[in-house]
């Protein structure tokens, strides 16, 4: 019986990745390598103004004197930098205002992205249909925002991060590199210095956003290290909800993803950020796949504030990320909601740090690591109460799943507490797919995939539960994909 | 002697209070209590070290050798543990109870290495006093054989100074070894342990208690590695911290690939009696095998109001409840020391110390 289910494992690991697709489309590279001219191309190409380019500059120059940082749980083989170029812009047309007016091709690739149905309705004209609206970033370049009229109607700015930069200097200015500093780390360094683009969003006091916001990045241009840098403030009494989608093309080369994501909300705002993370993660010797070095945090800067981060993570060959919130506001509240798949020879170490400044802040954490195949899944993660910070309150419940004797579960969290009246409280469990949990499910009629399945969204529920509808629906589907026939 | 010390950024000493350590190496010599003071009347070997220097004339070493032993270890403070040190070696079905062992040190650093070997089906418990000043710095190896149990009992009670220890064990099939701390002096510790569990069914436990106050800091960073089937290991820290001090619990439990049926447990907690005091914890987890039973639970935080609260009705005072429920809390840790006199003194240093700190 275990032979047979490790070889049915060892077939589905080798199943080629389904939505490894490329499409060619002209690009225009900058020179390959990295170097300060590199930086001023990417800067001059985005029409940059002055004292952005001096930003990039200075960072470039921090970069070159810093070190990549090792204390993570993983295996990364050394990268080359110069070995990539670092800015690639698709031929678009000029002047879009929607995506009918998308090349064909990148339409088509979007199709293979399972744009969500909604947009699709809308995009053919069905209306009364809840609206999303999506800033498509295909290989560096926003090329088409949509909903922008209704956004901006609502008083919304959503604009690709080079827009933004020339249409709203002051509002970029004023928090670009204020949650995550410019030497935070090593690859935070480095999209600062060559952020290609991203989102930048502000909703003004007082707004609710009128739809979700979503942003679907893509790696696409052969040997592109792509980094985003993205920006959300939320102003006095806002809300939205952010989704992140991803999934990119087969390719050999490792390539390096390195994103900023920035996170401000202010008295009383609210924001949730929603990823589901699909990218390469390498064939079934674990060559190629995308190197995922993602940092994430946001700023609960004032009082009742309120960030929530979901992740569902099931690609990348290796996940370097830790979604935090900084909860300086009295009374604000950080979450952090994930699921971390590993199969094959993936290797994620991810979690979060809840930083309490503000009295009475209050963060949970729900984390659920499956770990198949020859894979390593590390939760690590910090909570931290500062002195001054009174009645602080943090739940953290880490759940680990094995399926297989050889794929690692581990878990590292970091709890440094220096007030009293704090309560925190930090629980594990590690556990396998019963084989009375596998019996009861087959014997109902369930084959064993969909067995698989069943057990595995009930363990990560938790999490689901928190995604907007058409992401929670994509995320199971994705769990029982990247897990098809790897429990024996 | 020139020794280079590891660095806070060091991932596995972010917590550590190397500047009390290196402090510590060039205090200046302080008189001594009498070595009388820290036995406790059981009768089994006794063996004094005065600075590191093994003192017959106070020792009734019996099966105890005293003897020069190399530091086979890559630890950076262990590595320096060499030269004259004690050992133990027990054959199958020997026992040898209530070895009693004061390190007192004048200031000044010291270095002592320590072996214990048991047979098969051998039997050993011993208890080991730190007083005094000054940094003194020590290496103990074990070895159990098949079925061999080991009750270790170890009281840091120095006024000043730093007292780093460095534990490294291996047990062997349903062996046992358990190996309670308490940290109740005025010193700076680090308490480096490393548990490798190879037989099946081997039983490894290493906790304690941790008293700080003032601005000391003291630690512990200790992992249990299962290597092999069926085996069961536990780890009950508790921190209590007072004034600006700071107290750190690390522990983590490896499995290896193929250590099926492991049960592993954790449980570390911290308790904070003042705002300006520092508890961290760091329960980690670190799996290959996939039917494995791992739990860890860690908490931080004040005394339970519902608990004052109970205490206080039944008319008991705020200060006498606090102190009943603080002492419960690092009862805990030291109820595992299954020696009577033992535990019993070891929780009356206990309540020393939380007398003054409640005070």
């Amino acid at each position: 019986m275990m032979a047979t289910r490790n070889a049915e494992a060892l077939a589905a690991a080798n199943k080629k990745y389904e939505w490894g697709f490329s499409s060619d489309i002209e690009q225009d590279f900058a020179p390959k390598g990295l170097s300060e001219e590199t930086v001023r191309f990417i800067s001059a190409k985005k029409n940059e103004p002055e004292w952005m380019l001096d930003w990039r500059l200075k960072a470039f120059r921090l970069w070159q004197t810093m070190e990549a940082p090792d204390w993570a749980k993983l295996n990364v083989p050394p990268i080359d930098y110069q070995d990539a170029y670092y800015y690639a812009e698709p031929k678009a047309k000029p002047k879009l205002g929607s995506l009918d007016e998308v090349d064909p091709e990148i339409l088509r690739v979007y199709e293979k992205l399972g744009i969500p149905i909604e947009e699709q309705k809308v995009l053919a004209g069905v209306e009364g249909e809840r609206k999303v609206a999506v800033d498509a970033v295909f290989d560096s370049v926003s090329v088409a925002t949509t909903f922008r009229k209704e956004l901006e109607a609502a008083g919304v700015i959503f604009r690709s991060i080079s827009e933004a930069i020339r249409e709203y200097p002051d509002l970029v200015r004023q928090w670009l590199g204020k949650v995550v500093p410019m030497r935070d780390n090593y690859f935070a360094t480095l999209n600062c210095a060559v952020f290609s683009d991203g989102t930048f969003v502000y909703i003004p006091e007082g707004v609710r956003c009128p739809m979700e916001l979503s942003t679907y990045f893509r790696i696409n241009a052969e040997n592109t290290g792509q980094f985003e840098r993205t920006l959300i403030v939320a102003d006095k009494g806002a809300y939205v909800s952010y989704l992140e989608g991803c999934t990119a093309p087969m390719r050999d080369e490792n390539q390096l993803h390195a994103a900023v994501v920035e996170l401000v909300a202010l008295d009383d705002a609210e924001i949730k950020y929603s990823t589901v993370q699909n990218w390469y993660p390498g064939d079934e010797n674990g060559k190629g796949g995308i190197y995922n070095f993602v940092t994430k945090r946001a700023l609960c800067q004032g009082r009742n504030s309120k960030v929530s981060w979901t992740q569902v993570e099931t690609g990348s060959a290796i996940t370097w990320k830790y979604p935090s919130c900084v909860l300086n506001g009295e009374n604000s509240v950080g979450e952090f909601y994930s699921v971390a798949v590993t199969n094959g020879r993936q290797q994620a170490d991810t979690g979060t740090k809840m930083i309490h400044n503000g009295k009475g802040s209050r963060s949970t954490i729900v984390s659920k690591g499956i770990s198949a195949g020859r894979s390593d899944n590390t939760y690590r993660g910090l909570v931290r109460v500062a002195p001054g910070a009174e009645g602080v309150r943090n739940f953290t419940q880490c759940d680990s799943l094995l399926l297989g004797e050889q794929c690692g579960a581990h878990t590292v969290p970091y709890i440094e507490v220096r007030n009293p009246s704090a309560q925190i409280e930090h629980e594990a469990t590690t556990s396998k797919i019963s084989d009375d949990q596998m019996f009861y499910a087959m014997q109902r009629g369930l084959d064993a995939e969909s067995a698989v399945a069943l057990i595995v969204n009930g363990f990560a529920k938790e999490v689901l539960q928190q995604l907007p509808m058409e992401f929670a629906v994509e995320a199971q589907k994705l769990l029982g994909i990247s897990l098809e026939g790897s429990v024996g | 002697m020139s020794i280079t010390l590891p660095t806070r950024r060091d991932e596995a000493w972010r917590w550590a209070d190397l500047d009390t350590l290196s402090a510590a190496r060039t205090t200046p010599r302080a008189e001594i209590g009498d070595a009388a003071d820290h036995f406790l009347d059981l009768d089994g070997p006794r063996l004094v070290f005065v600075d590191g220097a093994f003192d017959a004339a106070r020792s009734d070493p019996r099966r105890v050798r005293v003897q020069a032993i190399a530091a086979e270890t890559a630890h950076p403070l262990g590595m320096h543990a060499a030269g004259t040190g004690w050992s133990l070696d027990l054959d199958a079905s020997e026992a040898e109870t209530c070895i009693q062992i004061a390190h007192l040190g004048s200031g000044g650093e010291s270095h002592v290495p320590a072996t214990l070997t048991l047979g098969r089906d051998a039997v050993a418990s011993v208890v080991e006093s730190y007083a005094g000043s000054g940094w003194a710095n020590r290496l103990t190896r074990i070895r159990l054989a098949e079925g061999a149990r080991l009750m270790r009992s170890v009281r840091l009670v120095q006024s000043a100074g730093f007292v780093s220890l460095r534990e490294e064990a291996e047990i062997g099939q349903a062996a046992s070894l358990v190996s309670i701390f308490l940290g109740a002096g005025g010193m700076g510790s680090r308490i480096d342990g490393e548990l490798v569990v190879t037989g099946d069914g081997g039983f490894a436990e290493m906790g304690g208690a941790l008293l700080t106050r003032g601005e000391q800091r003291q630690e512990c960073a200790v992992a249990v590695r299962h290597a092999a089937l069926d085996g069961s290991s536990m780890q009950l820290w508790r921190a209590v911290a007072a004034d600006r001090s700071a107290a750190s619990l690390a522990a983590r439990v490896e499995v290896a690939r193929g250590a099926q049926k492991t049960d592993g447990e954790q449980s570390l907690r911290g308790l904070l009696l003042d705002r300006t005091a520092t508890v961290n914890l760091k329960p980690e987890l670190e799996i290959f095998a996939d039917d494995v039973k791992c739990a860890h639970g860690a908490t931080v935080g004040e005394l339970d109001r519902a608990a004052m609260f109970y205490l206080q009705s039944r008319g008991l005072p705020e200060g006498v409840a606090k102190a009943l429920l603080t002492r419960a809390f690092v009862a805990d840790a030291i109820d595992r020391i299954g020696e009577e006199p033992v535990r019993a003194a070891f929780l009356a240093d206990a309540e020393a110390w939380l007398a003054e700190a409640l005070a």
